[in-house]
Order: structure tokens, then sequence, then C-alpha cells
């Protein structure tokens, strides 16, 4: 029964479709994890982030009935947030660990009393009429049998997350500020030597962090639901964390390890569909934490190895 | 020059944090309160009005000051482990299977048994991080927060599935526990439960634990400096290992506490992140247990303010977060106790000429 439901999909296509709309939300917060801890500032706020981002970006979408200008307030709310978050471990010297915890507990509950003050509702907010994210119908190609159903009427931002994994490569590879970002998160003190302004990069990496949690937290709300609910990120800032690393800090392995992560929960959502399912929906849930701990293991034993090779 | 007058800065520093943490929530409540003195006095005031209000601040207090101990050792040994929940969610199904599943004996034996298995199970899954951490320098945050995942998912499924109760009324929860083993109330009719003793004794054993025992010195020194500890002679890898297997058991024993005095059984997702508050205690507390205890307590007040502040005013109790987040990042602004301990300096040194 599960095994057929699942094949169906597969042969269908749409578990296709299924998967990247997941992977999104995890690909781009994984972006934005990823940026940050380059730079030497892991931000574990991403979770916060995403929160305040999708509330925003779905009271700002609904009353302007523009999606753009909702998304561009959720972005621009997160990123906010973060360069709050450098103010309290740049300047005030908070460790950037505990930056990103309170950043956790203040999204999940400062959207909760937003909802309840501004609303009236406690659980979830979903408005009629609110717009979304629209979909890429692309010509001709949609025509095309197998082809039209694999790149056709997915969401803009699964293409805006799949182009800001090659924004991201040309970014921190190709670019001064990439060469700066990664030094200064190698070595800060030597990159400061060398004139580099290591707080400023410092700063703007929690920044591009916020911008990437902001359109996946912006994507949550008005494009993958079309509401709010309290904690609906549900550890995906958590799971972007883990990403960061599965993927081993390069943007190609996380693409790869989002794609790990968003086929987990596509079975997982199938799995919970299907009534008397033989395998249990949270053993499916956790592969993708079993993975990343596997992940973890795997590349720490092979940097022991390395350093135990070198001369 | 580690004086009463370096802790009275330290212990007043942190006072400040508290009250300018509290101003920053009345400020909120003033802006968007339409009846903003009722909400402030109901939040400090209406939790110390009924002798059951206090009694629930008692019971919200025991899991976090086991939770914040938990934390607090942790810590002290250098490793930011967030995996109090899951060991807490571990611990309690291991002390629940116990208290349920093994044959009827007297409760004298059978209470301290459950105990024990909660012990365990927090300390045993506690050790699954600490290894990685000590032996393969894996990166604790993103493990035991993968880790909390994978507790919180495997008992659920238990829970939903072979241990449920038939008798649930379609919620996942276990057999109920027998009522000789559930904590008792401390006095007849007041809501709080003996889990405060439990709590206070805790504490007590860990102050003995870190201050007074070779290997709460060897694990605090790890943790200022873990070369200097190797070099010293000491075995930092296993101290590591052993202090996250303290946390994790007393994150264990957080949950089944709960569980004891609250719930009557295991719940599937009973504890509301408590695991993740046990890290505000121990920050608050400068991983002290006697400031574990103070930082609990008041950290329980609040919540219960928050509480009596929603029913007895037009504010939502998430206001409270306001408070705990800006009271997270005062207290850990190192930037402002350095500060403090310049200006004393300075002013001591001025003193001497």
């Amino acid at each position: 029964m599960v095994w057929q439901t699942i094949w169906g999909q597969i042969v269908d296509l749409s578990l296709v479709a299924v998967l990247l709309r997941l992977m999104t939300p995890i690909l781009l917060a994984s972006l934005g994890g990823l940026i940050s801890d380059i730079g030497g500032v892991i931000n574990i706020g991403l979770e916060g982030l995403m929160l305040m981002s999708a509330f925003t970006s779905i009271a700002v979408g609904s009353s302007t009935g523009n999606w753009a200008v909702g998304v561009l307030a959720g972005v621009a709310t997160s990123v906010l947030i973060s360069y709050g978050m450098g103010f309290f471990s740049l300047k005030m010297k908070v460790d950037i660990i505990i930056t990103g915890f309170a950043v956790n507990i203040f999204g999940s509950g400062f959207t909760i009393f937003l909802m309840s003050k501004l609303y009236g509702m406690t659980g979830n907010y979903s408005p009629t009429g609110a717009p979304r994210i629209p979909v890429v119908n692309i010509p001709f190609i949609e025509d095309v049998p197998v082809l039209g159903k694999l790149l056709s009427g997915h969401s803009l931002m699964v293409w805006i997350a799949l182009l800001s994994v090659a924004f991201c490569m040309f970014l921190i590879y190709r670019t001064p500020y990439g060469v700066h970002l990664r030094s200064v998160g190698e070595a800060p003190y030597a990159a400061q030597s060398l004139g580099i302004p290591a707080k400023r990069i410092q700063y703007s990496a929690l920044a591009w962090s916020g911008a990437f949690a902001g359109l996946a937290g912006a994507f949550m709300s008005n494009g993958l639901t079309n509401m709010f609910v309290k904690d609906m990120t549900a550890g995906t800032g958590f799971l972007a964390l883990a990403v960061v690393l599965l993927g081993n800090r390069n943007p190609i392995g996380i693409l790869l390890g989002s794609l790990i992560f968003g086929l987990a929960s596509a079975l997982a959502t199938i799995v919970q569909t299907v009534p008397n399912s033989p395998i249990p929906s949270q053993f499916i849930q956790m592969i993708p934490y079993v993975v990343t701990i596997a992940a973890l293991v795997f590349f720490a034993l092979r940097n022991k190895r390395r350093l135990a090779t070198m001369p | 020059m580690k004086s009463s007058k370096a802790l009275f800065l330290e212990v007043g520093g942190i006072l400040a944090a508290v009250v300018t943490a509290l101003i920053c929530g009345f400020v909120v409540i003033l802006l968007t309160s339409s009846e903003p003195f009722t909400a402030i006095s109901a939040l400090l005031l209406d939790p110390l009005s009924s002798t059951f209000n206090i009694g629930t601040i008692l019971n919200k207090a025991v899991p976090l000051i086991l939770t914040g101990l938990a934390l607090s050792v942790v810590f002290q040994s250098g490793v930011f482990s967030m995996g109090a929940e899951g060991q807490l969610y571990i611990g309690a199904f291991v002390g629940a299977l116990a208290a349920i599943y093994l044959p009827a004996m007297s409760p004298w034996i059978h209470f301290p048994l459950v105990i024990v298995c909660a012990l365990l199970g927090g300390a045993l899954f506690g050790m699954i991080p600490g290894v990685l951490k000590a032996y393969l320098n894996a990166n604790e945050i993103v493990t035991t927060l993968m880790l909390n995942f994978v507790a919180i998912l495997t008992t659920s499924y238990f829970v939903n599935n072979q241990l449920k109760a038939a008798s649930g009324g379609g919620y996942a929860k276990m057999e109920n526990i027998s009522k000789d083993l559930l904590l008792p109330k401390i006095f007849p009719g007041m809501a709080a439960h003996a889990g405060i003793i439990i709590a206070v004794v805790a504490v007590i054993v860990v102050y003995l634990l870190m201050y007074k025992t070779s290997i709460g010195y060897e694990l605090r020194l790890v943790g200022k400096n873990g070369h200097f500890a190797r070099y010293g002679g000491i075995a930092t890898r296993k101290v590591i290992v052993v202090s996250v297997m303290i946390s994790g058991a007393l994150a264990g024993l957080a949950g089944i506490v709960e569980v004891l005095g609250i719930h009557g059984t295991f719940k599937e997702n009973f504890s509301a992140s408590l695991g993740f508050d046990g890290i505000i205690i121990a920050l608050l507390a400068r991983n002290h247990p006697v400031g574990v205890l103070i930082a609990a307590l008041f950290y329980a007040y609040i919540q219960v303010g928050a509480q009596t502040m929603q029913f007895g005013s037009d504010m939502p109790r998430e206001v409270a977060v306001i408070i705990q987040v800006m009271l997270v990042l005062l207290v850990s602004a190192q930037a402002i106790f350095t500060y403090i301990k310049q200006r004393y300096a300075r002013s001591g040194q001025k003193a001497v000429k």
C-alpha cells in the first residue's frame, strides 16, 4: 500500500514536485547558515529569523495584497534582526551561540504575541485571499510530457533557491568579498591585521544569513501554506545547521544535503497520509537527523586520518 | 583578586540586567496594552497572591532547577550541549517504563529503582554526543540538537504504538503509573509536589560534586583551559564524557520528576522545551548550583506571572518572552561585565594612591 503510493508518485513525477517544494526552505536557510558559518559567526538563530519573516511576510502580503511586498518585508525584518544579532554578539560580546538561541526564543514568542495582539489569534492566522508567491509555468515546455512536469509548475521561490546556490558559489569563491569572508572566518585577527574590516564583514555575513532565512520563512507562509501557524518552521532552522555541516560547508554539498532532507520529509508526508502503514512515519522523519550525525562522524574520522598522515 | 567584591560586582551586574530586562517588558506592555498597570500588577503581584499560585511557581521551578543544573555542569566543562531536552525525554521514558512494567514490589524499593533508571537513561543518551565530542571532535551543538529530535520521535513512536494506553482516550500516553509511586503533595491542599525536595537535594549534591570533589575540580579545569588541564595530566576526554553523562542524568531526573509529579504517566511531547529553558537558567546562574536554584525560582515566577497576566488583563503571556530574551542577552553581554570590572579596578587603584 505504502510502497504502491510511493512508487505511483515516483512514476507520475509528483514526488519531484513535492520534493522540490519541501527542499526549498531547507536549502535557502542552509545557504544563509553557510555564509555566516564561513564568516565565523555561526547563526543558530535561523529558526527564529524564519518565523519572524514568515509572519511579517504573510501579514504585510495580505494587507497590501501584493506577495512581493510581503516577501520583501519579511526579508527586511529578518535582516534587521540579524543586524541586532550582530550588535549583541560583536559589540556587546554576547556569545554568538547564545545570541542565536535568544533569537530563536524571540522569534517563536514574539510572532505569537503579534498574532494575538494584531489579529486576536493564538494558534494560526490564515487571512482570506492572501496573495501567494506565483507559480512559474514555462511556455511550450509545460506541454512536453515528462519535461513539463519536471521543470514547469514550480513556485518562483524554488527557482530562486536553486539560483541562490549558484549565487553563493559565485559570492564565496569568485568575489573579493568572498575571499575576505573566508579569511575572516578562518583567522579573524590575521585578516584584521591585513586591513580587512573583520567586524563589518561579520555583520554582513549575518545580514546575508538573515536575508536567506527571510526568503525561507516567507516561502513557508506565503508559498507552502498561505497561512501562519505558531512555530510553523518546526525545526527547519536546526535542520539547516545540520545541512551546512552535512554539505561539508560548500553550496553544492548543501544542495545535495537539502535534497536528502527534502526527500525524507516528502516520504514522511506520504507515509503519514497512507492509513495502516507498515513503516512508522517517526522513523522516516528521523532519517535526516541520523544521517547528519553519521555524516559528522564520517567527516571527523576523515579529518583525523588526514591529520594522522600529515608529515 | 577573586574576592567577595568581585562576586558582589558580578551579582550586582546580574541584578541590574534582570531589572533592565523587566523594564523592557514593562515598556512593551505600556506601548501595547490598553490597561498597562493592571497588566503589570497581574504580572508581578498575582503569582504571589495565593498559596495555589505559589505552589505552581514551585512546581514550575522543579524541572527548571534540574535542567539548569544539568546544563551548568556541562557548560562548566566547556561543552555547549543543547541536548537536555532529548535526555529529559529518554530519562522520563526509561523511568516510566520501570515504573509501569517492573513486577509489583514495595514502593520503597520501586521508587528508587525508577529514579535510577531515569538517571541511567539520561546519562547513557548523553554519552553519545559526549563521546562524539571528546574522541571525534564532532560539533556538540549540532549532534545534541539532532539527538533531541531522535529522542522525541523515538519516544513518540512507542507511545503511539506498542506502549499506548488503551484507556488513553485518543491521547498518546502510557498506562497510568501506580499512585504509590507518584510524588505526593508537600502539604495537603497545596499544589506543590515533593519534586522540589528532590531538586534541592540535587542542588546540594551538584554543589558538593563540583566544588568539593576531584572530579568536579577536573571538570572545571577542563572548561577553563583544556590544554593546561591535559598538560597537567588530566584525561580531558574522559572528563568531557563524564560531564555530559552527569548532565544527561540530571536532565533525565528532571524528566521523571515531571512525569511523577505532574503528568502521572509518560505523554507524547510533555516537555514544553524545559531542556532549552535550562540553558537560560544556567546562563543566569553563571553555572553555579545555588544560582541555579535562585534563577529557576525567578524564572518560574515570571512564567506564572505571565499566565496570571494573560488571565487578568488584555496582554498575551508571550510578553514574558521579551523579558526572557533581554535577560539572556544582557546577562551574557561580556562587554558590560568587563566594563563594570574595569571601572571597579580603576577606582580601586586610585584608592591605593
